[in-house]
Parts: C-alpha cells; sequence; structure tokens
C-alpha cells in the first residue's frame, strides 16, 4: 500500500480518528451496508450517507471498497467538532 | 499506447475482448491478466515473457527464466523489450487489471519497458484507477491515447443495440428508462440483460428497478441471484471466499458433486464467471461481482465462513499452493495455525520469488496474534532488505523461542535459526563462532512423518549452501565442497533450481584456493570446468548473469587472469559486474575489486590496480573477523603501493598488522616488494624466506610462486645470477602444471626470464608463454589495443553517449545539451558505427565494456 500513500512517509498526519462524512449515490441496501460495519448509515433523498470515526488507513480502507464495489462516491468530508464545515486541505491528502 | 482508466464494471476488459477477437486483427497479441492483489512483481514479468513467447513464437523452444529470489526487475524489462524486439510484424501488448499490481518496484519497471517500446509494438493498459506510470513523455508526443469512464458508458442507442443482441424486447421507453436508470453503466446494462432475458414482463422489471433508489449493481445482483436455482445460489455464494476456483474445490465448498458443470453453464450464460486455462478447469467471478457475493455471504451465512476458509486452506496445502492456504487460514482467524504454516514455507516461498507476499501475509497477522515464529519471517525479509541489525534482533527473538518450543519443533526451528544466522554471518564478514554453532546443519533433519521430511528439504538444502559457503569463504575446505557437494545433490532431487545454481556457483569458488603449499594436479582447470559447469546449468534457467551465479563467473574471471588469459578474464569480469548489479553483500563485491585489481597488475597498469586493491581492503576492513582472502588483498595493495614509489604508505598499512597476519606468507611477500623497491635486496631475501622455508601460513602455492620470483629478483639486484635463475626455475616448475602467468606478470619478472638460457629450461614452452604475455602486456601497447574507439569518439558524442543509458528519448537528450535533434541523431549514428553496435541497448554495453562512461572520460 506505500506506493499509493506517499503521504505516509512524511510523518505529518493526525494519527488520531476523526469524524466523517462520505456521500455516495444511491440507497445502500443491507449487503453493500455490511461493507461498512464501522460507520452509520442514512439516507438522505436518493443518496446515502455515512458517517464515523476514522483514522487515515481506515478512509483508506473505506475508498478502498467503495472502489471496489464499483460505487458512485459523490463527497467526502472531514468534520470538525466545532464547525460541521469541510477542512480545506485535510491532513490525509498525500 | 493506450491506456483504459475507469472504475469497476465500466466494461474494460469486455472491450478488450471483444477488440481482440474481431477478425482481421493484423497485430499479435500478447495478453496478461494481473493476478488480485500482486505483491511480486517477478510473477508479473514471467507471465508477461510467456505471453509475448506465445503471440510471438519468437525463441519458441527456449525455456523462460525460473523464478528467482533475486530478481531483477529492471534487467526483466530489457529482456522483454529485446523479445520484442525481435518480434516479426506487429505485436499488441495487453496489460488487463493493471492497478493490481501493488509491488512498489514495479511501476518504474513498466515505465522503462513503456518509454521504450520498438514501434511496431502496441501497448493497452486496463485499470480502475491512474496508476503512477511516468508516462508524460509519451503524452507530450501525442503517442498516448486515454479511454476514460464517460468513453466507456453506453448511449442510449448502444443500450438499444445491446438489447436487440441479446435477444430482449423492450419498448423505447423501456430501453430509454434502463439507460437513464444505470447511467449507460456497462456491468449494470449487462446485470439488467441478464435478469431480462426470458423475463415474462420485461416493461414491469424496468419500471420497478427504475423507481428503486438502492445502488444498480445491489438490486440487479439481488434480482440475478433471487432467479438462481438454490444449488447455483449456494455454490455462488460459498465459492465467492475464493479468487479462483475449479469444480473440485467448488464441490469441496458445497459438499456436492456437480460443481464444474455448474461453472461452465454460468460462463456460457455471460453471467460474471469467466474461466482462465483454455481447458476451462480454473474459472474466477469478475471482480465486482465476487465482492457483492462475498458481503452477501458474510451476512447470510456467517457460522459457516470459517469452516468454508479451513477447507480451501486444506486444499490448497495440498496441492502446494503456500501462499493461499496461508490467506485462508487466516480468513479463518486461525492465527496460531496460519502463523506456524508461514514460518514453516518461509524459505520456501522466498525461493518461489515471493518474498512480498510473505510479507505482506506478515502484515496481515493482528496485533495481538503476533506469534514468536512469525520473528523468523521477519528476520528472512530484513535480510532480503540488507537490514542486517533488523535481522540480528529478530534472529535472536526466534532463538529465544527456539529452546522451548512445543513438543516436535524444535528441531525445524534450530535449523531455521542457525541457517540464517549463517546467511546474516556471511552478509558481515564474521563467520568464526557461527560455523561452530551451525556444523549440526550438516546432518539430515528427521521429522516424525515423510512430510515433515519433505517440508524441511528446501530448509536443508538452503542450511547447506549457506554452510558451504561460509566454509569455502573462512578457507574450511574440504567441508565446504563436501556440503556444497551434497547441497546441490539434494537441490536437484527436490527440484530447486536455484539452490542447486547456487551451490555449485559456490564450489567453483570453493576450489580455486586449498591453502596448500604445492599445485594440484589440474587445480585450475578442474576450477574452470566447475564453474562453466554451474554457469552452463544458469543459464538454462535464465540466469546466467544472476547474483547467484555470480561466484562462478568471478572464479572464471579470476582463473582467467592468473594465466595470463586478460581480455577473456575481463570479458568475464565485465558480466560479473552485470550480475552484481543488485547485490551488494560485501563479500563478493571485495572479490570483485580483488579480481579487478589483479587484472589491471597482470597487465602492468600499477595505478589503476591500486586504485581497485585499496576499494577492497576497505571493504576487507568492513567485515568482521577473519576473511580468506584478507591477507592476500592486503598484500597486494601493500606491493603496489612500494611499486608505485610509495613506501611509506606501504609500510604505515603495514604497521597496522597484528603480528599473526604480518607473518602469513602474502604479507612476507608484499615486505619484500617494500624492501626491493628500497634498493634493500638482502632484506627481500629475510623477508621471503620463511615462505621458501615453508613456515609461513599460505593461500596457496601461487604465493610461493610468487615467493620465488621476489627472491630470484632479489638475487638478480645482488648480481648473482645463478641463485635468480635457479629461484626463476623453482617458480617455473611449481607454476608448470597451472600454467600461472600472473606472479610473473606482477613482479615483472620479465628480465629474470630472459636471463635464462632459454633451450636449457627445463620448462621452456612455459617460458615462451610468459615471455609472450609478458611483452604483450605492457602499459602502453595495451592501452592502445583495448581501448580504440575512446580516441575515435569526439567530444561531442561522448557527451551524447553519455545520456544513452537513461530513460531520455532523442529529442529529450537534445534539449538537454541544448543542440538540435538532427545533431544529436548525427552524433548517435556515428557512436553506433564507432562501436560497431546496431542499438541503444547494446552502445550502452559496449561503452561500458570500453569504460567510456565514467566521469572522467567525459567532458
Amino acid at each position: 500500500m506505500q506506493g499509493h500513500l506517499p503521504a505516509f512517509d512524511h510523518g505529518v498526519m493526525d494519527p488520531a480518528p476523526a469524524p466523517y462524512m462520505i456521500r455516495i449515490n444511491g440507497h445502500l441496501g443491507a449487503t453493500l451496508l455490511s461493507a461498512f460495519p464501522a460507520l452509520a448509515p442514512r439516507h438522505d433523498g436518493a443518496h446515502t450517507v455515512l458517517t464515523g470515526m476514522l483514522d487515515c488507513s481506515a478512509l483508506y480502507g473505506v475508498l478502498a471498497e467503495i472502489e471496489a464495489l464499483g460505487l458512485d462516491l459523490l463527497e467526502i468530508q472531514k468534520l470538525t467538532p466545532d464547525r460541521k464545515s469541510p477542512e480545506p486541505g485535510g491532513r490525509c491528502s498525500p | 499506447m493506450t491506456i483504459i482508466s475507469a472504475p469497476a464494471g465500466s466494461g474494460k476488459t469486455s472491450l478488450l475482448r471483444a477488440w481482440a477477437g474481431r477478425p482481421g486483427q493484423p497485430h499479435r497479441l500478447a495478453l496478461v491478466q494481473v493476478q488480485r492483489d500482486q505483491r511480486d512483481a517477478q510473477q508479473f514479468w514471467l507471465a508477461l515473457l510467456d505471453a509475448i513467447r506465445h503471440a510471438t513464437g519468437v525463441n519458441g523452444g527456449a525455456e523462460l527464466p525460473a523464478v528467482t529470489p533475486d530478481f531483477n526487475g529492471h534487467a526483466m524489462a530489457d529482456r522483454v523489450l529485446s523479445k520484442l524486439a525481435d518480434a516479426p510484424g506487429g505485436v499488441t501488448l495487453v496489460i488487463d487489471d493493471l492497478h493490481e499490481l501493488r509491488s512498489p518496484e514495479a511501476p518504474s519497471q513498466l515505465t522503462q519497458l513503456l518509454t521504450s517500446l520498438p514501434p511496431h509494438v502496441h501497448a493497452i493498459l486496463t485499470t480502475r484507477h491512474d496508476v503512477r506510470l511516468r508516462l508524460h513523455r509519451l503524452r507530450l508526443a501525442g503517442e498516448l491515447a486515454e479511454i476514460r469512464a464517460a468513453d466507456l458508458r453506453f448511449s442510449e442507442r448502444e443500450t438499444r443495440e445491446l438489447l436487440d443482441a441479446s435477444g430482449i424486447a423492450l419498448s423505447a421507453a423501456g430501453a430509454a428508462l434502463l439507460h437513464q436508470r444505470t447511467e449507460g453503466w456497462a456491468a449494470g446494462l449487462r446485470l439488467a440483460a441478464l435478469s431480462l432475458a426470458g423475463h415474462p414482463d420485461a416493461e414491469r422489471f424496468v419500471a420497478e428497478f427504475s423507481g428503486s433508489d438502492r445502488t444498480v449493481a445491489e438490486y440487479l445482483i439481488a434480482e440475478m441471484l433471487e432467479r438462481q436455482p438454490p444449488d447455483v445460489l449456494d455454490l455462488l455464494l460459498r465459492t465467492s471466499l475464493l479468487d479462483r476456483v475449479n469444480g473440485e474445490l467448488a464441490d469441496l465448498l458445497t459438499g456436492r458433486p456437480g460443481s464444474e458443470r455448474i461453472l461452465l453453464t454460468l460462463e456460457d450464460a455471460n453471467a460474471f464467471v469467466e474461466s482462465l486455462d483454455p481447458g476451462r478447469t480454473w474459472f474466477r467471478y469478475h471482480h465486482l461481482f465476487a465482492d457483492l457475493l462475498r458481503l452477501e455471504v458474510r451476512r447470510t451465512l456467517p457460522a459457516e465462513i470459517p469452516a468454508l476458509h479451513r477447507r480451501a486452506a486444506g486444499w490448497f496445502i495440498r496441492h502446494g499452493q503456500v501462499a493461499e492456504a496461508i490467506r485462508h487460514t487466516q480468513a479463518a482467524g486461525d492465527w496460531l495455525d496460519a502463523a506456524r504454516l508461514l514460518a514453516d514455507h518461509s524459505f520456501s516461498l522466498t525461493l518461489d520469488g515471493q518474498a512480498q507476499t510473505m510479507q505482506a501475509l506478515l502484515r496481515a497477522f493482528p496485533r495481538g496474534e503476533d506469534h514468536p515464529e512469525l520473528a523468523l519471517v521477519r528476520a528472512m525479509g530484513d535480510l532480503a532488505q540488507g537490514r542486517l541489525d533488523e535481522a540480528a534482533a529478530h534472529l535472536a527473538v526466534a532463538e529465544t523461542y527456539a529452546k522451548t518450543p512445543p513438543p516436535g519443533r524444535q528441531r525445524r526451528l534450530r535449523v531455521a535459526v542457525a541457517a540464517l544466522k549463517l546467511s546474516l554471518a556471511r552478509r558481515r564478514g564474521h563467520l568464526v563462532g557461527v560455523m561452530e554453532q551451525a556444523r549440526f546443519l550438516a546432518s539430515p533433519v528427521t521429522g516424525p512423518s515423510d512430510e515433515d521430511i519433505a517440508l524441511g528439504s528446501d530448509l536443508r538444502a538452503v542450511a547447506l549452501m549457506n554452510l558451504g559457503t561460509a566454509e569455502a569463504w573462512s578457507l574450511g575446505l574440504p567441508e565446504a565442497e563436501r556440503h556444497l557437494r551434497e547441497g546441490a545433490v539434494l537441490a536437484r532431487e527436490i527440484g530447486r533450481p536455484y539452490l542447486e545454481v547456487g551451490c555449485l556457483a559456490q564450489l567453483g569458488f570453493a576450489s580455486i584456493f586449498h591453502g596448500a603449499a604445492m599445485p594440484k594436479i589440474d587445480a585450475f582447470a578442474t576450477t574452470q570446468r566447475r564453474c562453466r559447469e554451474a554457469i552452463a546449468l544458469a543459464e538454462r534457467y535464465g540466469w546466467g548473469t544472476e547474483p547467484v551465479i555470480a561466484p562462478a563467473l568471478m572464479t572464471l574471471a579470476g582463473t582467467m587472469v592468473w594465466l595470463g588469459e586478460f581480455d577473456e578474464g575481463e570479458r568475464w569480469l565485465r558480466r560479473t559486474e552485470r550480475a552484481l548489479q543488485t547485490d551488494t553483500g560485501p563479500d563478493i563485491r571485495l572479490l570483485l575489486h580483488q579480481t579487478a585489481g589483479m587484472l589491471h597488475a597482470g597487465r602492468g597498469r600499477h595505478p589503476e590496480a591500486l586504485q581497485e586493491f585499496g576499494a577492497a581492503e576497505h571493504l576487507a576492513s568492513q567485515l568482521e573477523g577473519s576473511q580468506a582472502l584478507a591477507n592476500q588483498v592486503t598484500g597486494w595493495l601493500i606491493a603496489t603501493q612500494a611499486r608505485l614509489g610509495r613506501p611509506g604508505e606501504a609500510r604505515a598499512v603495514l604497521a597496522a598488522l597484528d603480528d599473526g597476519r604480518a607473518s602469513s606468507g602474502e604479507i612476507r611477500n608484499a615486505v619484500a616488494v617494500i624492501c626491493l623497491a628500497d634498493g634493500d635486496p638482502g632484506g627481500a631475501l629475510g623477508a621471503v624466506q620463511s615462505v621458501l622455508d615453508g613456515t609461513a601460513p599460505v593461500l596457496g602455492y601461487v604465493t610461493v610462486v610468487e615467493a620465488d620470483l621476489l627472491a630470484g629478483l632479489a638475487h638478480r639486484a645482488l648480481g648473482d645470477q645463478r641463485a635468480a635463475s635457479q629461484a626463476a626455475e623453482r617458480a617455473l616448475a611449481l607454476a608448470e602444471s597451472d600454467r600461472l602467468v600472473l606472479p610473473f606478470a606482477m613482479t615483472g619478472s620479465a628480465a629474470l626470464l630472459e636471463a635464462l638460457p632459454r633451450h636449457q629450461a627445463a620448462h621452456a614452452a612455459l617460458l615462451a608463454d610468459l615471455l609472450d604475455v609478458l611483452h604483450g602486456s605492457s602499459p602502453a601497447a595495451k592501452e592502445q589495443s583495448s581501448l580504440p574507439p575512446a580516441e575515435e569518439l569526439s567530444p561531442g558524442e561522448l557527451r551524447v553517449l553519455r545520456y544513452l543509458p537513461t530513460n531520455l528519448s532523442r529529442p529529450e537528450i537534445a534539449s538537454e545539451l541544448s543542440v538540435s535533434l538532427n545533431t544529436v541523431s548525427t552524433h548517435l549514428r556515428s557512436i553506433y558505427a564507432k562501436l560497431q553496435v546496431r542499438d541503444r541497448s547494446s552502445a550502452v554495453q559496449r561503452a561500458r565494456e570500453l569504460r567510456l562512461l565514467g566521469a572522467r572520460r567525459t567532458p
């Protein structure tokens, strides 16, 4: 995996889990949801919103599942406790 | 070159298959599908080479290279390129599922291949996500076509055509709705077509699908699975845990016969099952489909999953598929069993070129399930990566555990630890002490069952090779010869050519010196024969320039130099250098510098010899403890310093030696050279006295020949021609059986030999040969004969030459040098003509041989 994660070499990443929100197109059924046991799902219109605490490797694991299952990823946000808004240049970005 | 980069289910592979299958293909097709989660680049490259061989029929008779733990990916990329260059007509190289290639080295190796493809070769890559290949040059040159997700989406018209072709009657509105709902996603349309075929009410199906908010794949796969008979559904769910399945395995997991027929039917129905071999015995599921099935089986049959994995693991271990067996044992949650399997097979996996796979399996153990036996596996990975301190630490853990292991495992663990300790000690050049602990390796492993003995054979062969090698390097003959020979025989019996070649290569090295003051009959001829046999065997497996054969290549080069065949020796030495590109072990590098020094010294080029002996001495100082060749290296370093008029430096090196080393024959000879350089021939005679009367320990009789010649030179300087001739005759008598030349050339004994009455000498033929070589090897003559093109290449050509080993294209070289493309092309043509080569890679090789690429020679 290191080949895909150059940021791991720099030691600047926050090791602590942070809250994330991931928005996927369509409603995920029980089978697909079982791929994301650490995330809480809810429907938002025609989308599924998954939220949960993830550290960087858990986040990349979730992204790999989304890719493998051919899901349509619409949005991904790191939520900060004080302001529920996206944090530009999140520390997991390479 | 074309890249198809799009998410799962976009229809990449289907597009490729359809394209490849269309009639009138002018190109031959070489197709490689990357295995799921491929960690070891070697397996990918071998598959690629095999595909090219099948596609082109070039070298159809030649064996594929066998797997080797010393895999050199860049050399392999070169090999693939040359195979492609030789292929007649056009070739299309297809690499499917490139995103599965997870070897960290693979991207740069692949970039090397893709940026230097010959014009008649077209490459097509498919991948789920963009991979880091440095292809921007191709992109800028307009030689890269990209097909992305948007290009692969079906249009509404194409959706209707697909439905028509599948025999599905659907209204235009229905087709439009289906297209809209799937957004033209290929996997969705294909799944829908499967469910629609034979559906009683196609319009209603589409309407319901369209009205659902569920994701396309989940909805359609659920629909499809619902329509399957129970036995088919059960088979799909249970076997989805496997990366690939055959009828026997599927029968085992379902507990029912007849699975192969079901798999064949599913493939025929185009239902996301595809066979992997022409005989249709192995199958795999489409990745996306398999992933969804796996989620489904975890949800619906969670209690059965560990048992299913256990059954699969049992099947794979019975069929020798160790990595897959370990993966399933881990998935079953049987961590202790998995740890033992991994430890027991760590030697075999390494030999099979699966070192990275092994490390990935190691990382899969959760924190709480670490086991002391895994320390052995970690040590092996550390050793392979050259992390010697970490290897030692992990070995210490494994060794402590091996003292009180569970019943039945002690012997095996002890042998494994000892074999690794020897390997580590050899890398560090610290053999004293370890050898004694390791002697027990020579007796066979006896396990409680035949299977245990068979499993231990790899380990035992490795142990014998490491032991014999360590003995050879510390001059522990004749045990070295016996153990290496035994290792080679065992390796042949168990079908481990890598170990057989390794043992035979070390055997070649082991036989050159034997610590005896008298020559053995035909010792050099025997050594050369052994080396050539080992090299021939290595070549049969495609390892002619791999690190494993380097000891034999080097020993052959060394014997050539000893026999005065300097040009031939130089050729073998260059090949040894190429073989050692990836091996940085100080022991073998030491020998490389020493042999190069011998070559220069034999040609009378003492400054160059000094450089090489200095490098060898530096490496020797890094090796702990005794080292077989250390005295010879140091002796020659001192002698060369003295010959170059630097007696002060020579004496400084001498002063730093302890008494034991200072009294060795090799160092006594060096003292004699200092004395001769100082104009003290009497001192020289005193220095070699202990060598001549046999009281000084010597590496071999070559040291005695050298001592005789130094004595002869001393007598000559004292004006005692008769004693000088007697000494020279003694040297000739000793050198006769091997027809040794080097000591005469190194000591500068031409005048001494010329003074001998030629027609009366007992060794007239050897003497005549010697004088020929000595006169042919004067520095001036050699400088001219071996390097003519260096004088002929113009400064401009040399500047271009320096860029040839890089990946830069001609236009890029032109821009680097701030000259026109035309100028670069003209220079290139002229370089090829002068070096008498036809292409870039042979120009680089020739330039290396002629040493034209070094910084000194390029302005």
